[in-house]
């Protein structure tokens, strides 16, 4: 029980939960609603998943200023590239939130003359270009990584020459783009394996893609498959939470 | 500097709670003073509105609060002083039946248990509120009375051991009377700042008025803006031999 106590004193690890259970929830109704189940058990599974989604954004309330925080953090950093890519992800998720809390008037009945359709269409316009943002640094350095591990392998004896020769022969003849995607894959699955926190990363922002193609019409998928998901990127969230060494820094 | 200090506050669970609880009760206050006003419903249902939905939401983030309340009263059960010992663990395992009865609240407010009689789990869950906090009240009370009277001690051995006849008079009109009293009062209560915090925080529950409740609740925010994280760890036990 202890674990769970200093597990739940995050309020970002409660938060991933609901995350969890709102994205669940959505599983759950539309794998219920394919296999016939009662309307009315259909309807307390829905209602329940938007008891959640507003809770999260009365939670979320504020969340602007985090994300502008870590902007200003950002822009410390010394590499280029991830300098621009991270205080471009922080301040796009910015917007995202203040959108989110805008909804979240609208929805409260704070605000009743709030476009639901518009602001959501914004909020989540912005949450994709962040996860865009996100996925292009993890691309920087999966390349950055295969780029060492290659150099590394040529670095070494007999092995390099015998990669050099196969390398040669696979820029001879006509399979050799199928050879050289074939290597380039073997490398790319050999820096994922070695490096758990990119693979996290990389994972969680493929799952978490989906829900802001789908909303925004871009990629129409069923929702199950958006509830899945979100679920997945909740979960791998909740392990970087779990095991903070999984997080991936900056 | 402003905005670091107020994510630093909101990232720890207790902080967002504390804000969203300060807002709730503002809500109720403002529409307790406004519902008096003529032509005014449509704000006045807005407001309870909102303080419904903020309701809501807190109580959707305490889930899971009883486990918290039931380890907490694990580890005051190994207290070494009897008082609060029994004090601490009666209040919390009293917070986790909160607890539960909140979550019970929970699941009817969301739709997923509507059958449930929510007054009768209302009126058990103040029950258990208050009866926690009456707890928390009587070990405060206890930690300053031994307080108190070790500090009377230390008076008064540094009297008898005093040569001048005339500053030992002086010495007992300080540590007689009421004045005396509460000099030493709030000499104790100036070296203990987290007593000082958890006996203030008891005592400012008065919440059936709703202006009361909203002060209360702004008051115990300032608190801890104010105080960061402090908590009043457990004490050890009173000395029983005086130096």
């Amino acid at each position: 029980m202890e674990p769970w106590v200093r597990f739940s004193a995050q309020s970002q690890a409660r938060e991933r939960l609901l995350r969890a259970a709102q994205y669940g929830c959505a599983l759950a109704g539309a794998a219920l609603q394919r296999n016939g189940a009662s309307a009315e058990v259909v309807a307390r599974v829905r209602q329940l998943e938007a008891h959640l989604s507003l809770g999260r954004k009365l939670l979320r309330l504020g969340g602007s200023a985090d994300a502008l925080e870590a902007a200003k953090r950002a822009i410390h950093l010394s590499d280029t590239v991830l300098r621009f890519c991270l205080t471009l992800s922080h301040l796009n998720r910015a917007m995202y939130l203040a959108c989110d809390n805008v909804l979240w008037a609208g929805k409260a009945g704070l605000a009743p003359a709030v476009d639901q359709e518009k602001w959501s269409q914004r909020s989540f316009r912005y949450y994709l270009f962040a996860l865009i943002v996100n996925l292009s640094r993890d691309a920087y350095e999966i390349r950055a990584l295969m780029e060492r591990e290659a150099g590394g392998q040529r670095a070494k004896g007999a092995e390099a020459g015998r990669q050099q020769q196969q390398r040669r022969r696979a820029e001879a003849g006509l399979q050799q783009l199928g050879l050289r995607l074939q290597l380039e894959l073997r490398l790319l699955l050999r820096v994922l394996r070695g490096n758990p926190p990119l693979l996290l990363d990389v994972l969680k922002n493929a799952c978490d893609l989906f829900i802001p193609l789908d909303k925004l019409g871009l990629y129409r998928s069923s929702p199950a498959f958006v509830g899945l998901c979100g679920l997945a990127s909740s979960v791998l969230s909740i392990l970087t939470i779990l095991h903070p060494w999984l997080k991936l820094k900056p | 500097a402003a905005m670091e200090r107020f994510v630093d506050f909101t990232d720890r669970s207790q902080g967002r709670e504390r804000l969203l609880r300060a807002t709730q009760y503002t809500c109720m206050l403002l529409s307790y003073v406004i519902e008096r006003k003529a032509d005014k419903e449509e704000l006045v249902l807005k407001l309870k509105q909102l303080e419904a939905s903020m309701s809501s939401g807190r109580k959707m983030f305490r889930l899971g609060n009883t486990v918290h309340a039931l380890v907490a009263a694990r580890r005051t059960t190994q207290l070494p002083d009897v008082v609060p010992r029994v004090c601490l663990t009666a209040s919390n395992l009293t917070r986790a039946l909160y607890f539960v009865c909140d979550t019970v609240l929970w699941l009817k407010s969301v739709g997923l248990q509507p059958d449930i009689d929510a007054p009768k789990w209302r009126n058990w869950a103040t029950k258990c509120y208050y009866f926690s906090l009456l707890m928390n009240l009587a070990r405060d009370w206890y930690e300053v009375s031994w307080r108190l009277e070790h500090a009377v001690q230390k008076e008064k051995i540094k009297e008898n051991s005093s040569w001048d006849k005339r500053n030992q008079e002086l010495n007992c009109l300080k540590c007689d009377g009421l004045h005396g009293f509460f000099l030493l009062l709030f000499q104790i209560l100036k070296n203990h700042p987290p007593l000082v915090l958890d006996m203030v925080k008891n005592l400012l529950v008065l919440p059936d008025l709703p202006v009361i409740s909203a002060l209360h609740e702004h008051a115990l925010l300032t608190l801890d803006l104010w105080s960061g994280e402090c908590q009043l760890c457990p004490r050890a036990s009173a000395p029983s031999s005086f130096p």
